[in-house]
């Protein structure tokens, strides 16, 4: 019988190593051996992808690799996740994601999606070429924390702009998180968003830094 | 008065004869919307249209002065000829270029019909270059494809693809080998329209998405494949996004010109390359020609790819339409005064 830094480990390794039997049978001997779901998503999945994170910004990893991680990292997930203790009175935080109308590329809005999966949100992904206004009925219907909205063309970034004029005027208090290859921090300012990150390769790096982040959130590091 | 004609500017820049100046196009889409509103038409029209699409493309360049033109403007031309669609948002306002909307999801549903050349807007495309050639014979006539991967990443779903090249090596590589000689008919065909160059863009395939070794073996010999069958016109090989690693690799390849992005070091790379090459760029389109408010801020981008050593100053990527005419006019006129000395692989007259 594994202990459970042997259980985190192995999650850890199945991540990196985008082995996704491996991932999906070490979150099995998680929940088997009384290892806390929280903490194997945490210190086993999510530290996981945090060293693919380093890899990534090293170029050991590229974009390829970095999707088979999160697919090994989703099949633990998968397992894990209907067994973490929800507090019912606590208000579950809420996102909503898509790629903006006239852009059919997802994988950094998948990526950054992974990141709220994590955390354990509430995500209601709106999938690409998603029309303006549809964000902007989502997030009004569900009032989500956060919206998130990417374009990896600057043809189709424009759009992004509409849709926070439109939101911030009916619920400014939303904060909005843009990504994509043409986005700039300048251009996020410009159009009023609240975050940015800058490409696919940047929306793994952030993605995965917020994912450290929340580590550290959970642990009571951050205050 | 100018000494040479456009086409003429462009057809000696390949040759690396010298030149009164440097010439100022692009291997990318280059229509704006000054010249759309001008005709009266829409954006979302003058993708289906072969006058609307000729038209606007010579009257883009009129407006400003640039040697060339270059069509179709969207990447959904050959993937829609294929049977995957295509979303033209006719309805929108403003600028939204055409998508493929049914993007095959796996290996083995890919089903590549054997007339493809003859449907969608394929033909329509050679009509647009019919009427460019008649009407504005004093234009280089520009055509372009997409390089085999990013290609292969418009007709099925980039991340099966991505995923592929790890986890079904042979399959992905045949497929890509399928896609290669599709991108070789097109070009032969292209070229069979007496085009005055041909410029492949493999823009998905920059270390962005892949690494240099992936990139080595799976990207570069099927685009050194593509560069061979173009024989009879000059050919530009593109790749925007991160290209410092592997920018010998694209030289390797055998196209008579590269054209790279801001993100790549020219300075750099002319070392490394040497001055016989000619290289392209490396301006960001969006940020030079829609953001800047300030003309001293634009001449210093294109000062800037020039004393890189540029022997083309390009804009990365497409010319957003929405650009400030200012802007523009500032573009042309520093690569004219500026370009006047002579550049690393063409001398001036």
């Amino acid at each position: 019988m594994s202990t459970q830094e042997e259980i985190l480990t192995k999650l850890r390794e199945a991540v990196v190593e985008y082995e996704e039997d491996d991932c999906a049978d070490a979150a099995q001997e998680a929940l088997d051996s009384g290892v806390d779901p929280m903490l194997a998503v945490m210190d086993g999945l999510a530290a996981g992808m945090e060293e693919v994170g380093v890899l990534f910004d090293t170029n050991e990893y590229f974009v390829p690799e970095v999707l088979m991680c999160a697919d090994a990292l989703y099949k633990g997930l998968d397992i894990l996740r209907p067994h973490i203790s929800m507090d019912s009175d606590a208000p579950k935080a809420s996102v909503v994601i898509g790629s903006i109308q006239g852009d059919v590329h997802d994988i950094g809005k998948n990526l950054v999606k992974m990141m709220f999966d994590v955390a354990g949100w509430d995500v209601h992904d709106l999938g690409r070429d998603v029309p303006l206004e549809s964000f902007v009925e989502k997030q009004l219907d569900v009032d989500s924390d956060v919206l998130a909205m990417s374009a990896m063309m600057t043809t189709t970034m424009m759009g992004m702009k509409k849709v926070i004029a439109m939101v911030k005027e009916k619920n400014p208090e939303c904060l909005i998180m843009l990504g994509g290859a043409p986005v700039t921090r300048d251009v996020a300012n410009l159009f009023g968003a609240d975050g940015y990150a800058e490409s696919a390769g940047n929306a793994v790096s952030e993605g995965i830094k917020m994912i450290g982040r929340l580590r550290e959130y959970q642990k009571g590091e951050i205050q | 008065m100018p000494e040479f004609t456009g086409k003429e500017r462009v057809q000696k820049l390949f040759k690396r004869e010298p030149l009164d100046t440097m010439p100022c196009f692009s291997g990318q889409g280059a229509v704006v919307v000054q010249a759309i509103e001008k005709m009266g038409a829409r954006f979302a029209k003058i993708h289906t249209d072969a006058r609307l699409m000729a038209e606007s493309a010579i009257t883009s360049a009129r407006l400003f002065g640039m040697d060339a033109v270059v069509i179709p403007y969207d990447m959904a031309v050959v993937a829609e000829a294929m049977g995957r669609g295509v979303s033209l948002y006719d309805g929108v306002d403003g600028v939204i270029y055409p998508t493929v909307p049914n993007k095959w999801k796996t290996l083995d549903e890919i089903d590549i019909p054997a007339d493809y050349m003859s449907q969608g807007r394929l033909p329509m495309v050679d009509e647009a270059f019919k009427i460019i050639k008649e009407e504005a014979p004093d234009l280089a006539v520009g055509a372009w494809v997409l390089g085999p991967f990013t290609m292969a990443g418009q007709i099925m779903e980039l991340d099966i693809l991505l995923k592929g090249l790890k986890k079904k090596k042979d399959e992905t590589a045949a497929f890509l080998a399928q896609v290669t000689r599709i991108t070789i008919d097109l070009v032969k065909h292209y070229q069979e329209l007496d085009v005055d160059f041909i410029s492949v863009r493999d823009m998905g395939s920059g270390t962005d998405l892949l690494s240099p070794r992936m990139w080595k073996t799976l990207v570069g010999p099927n685009l050194k494949e593509v560069f061979d069958a173009i024989t009879r016109v000059p050919s530009v090989n593109h790749i925007c996004g991160s290209t410092d690693m592997i920018i010998e690799m694209m030289h390797e390849c055998g196209a008579d010109a590269l054209s790279v992005d801001q993100k790549n070091t020219v300075a750099q790379t002319r070392e490394k390359l040497g001055n016989d090459v000619l290289i392209f760029g490396n301006f960001d389109p969006y940020a030079t020609l829609c953001q800047m408010e300030d003309q001293a801020e634009v001449e210093a981008v294109i000062k800037t790819c020039i004393d890189n050593g540029i022997d083309s100053v390009w804009p990365g990527c497409d010319i957003w339409p929405e650009v400030k005419q200012e802007n523009m006019k500032t573009y042309v006129k520093t690569v004219r005064e500026y370009g006047k000395n002579p550049s690393p692989a063409v001398g001036r007259i």
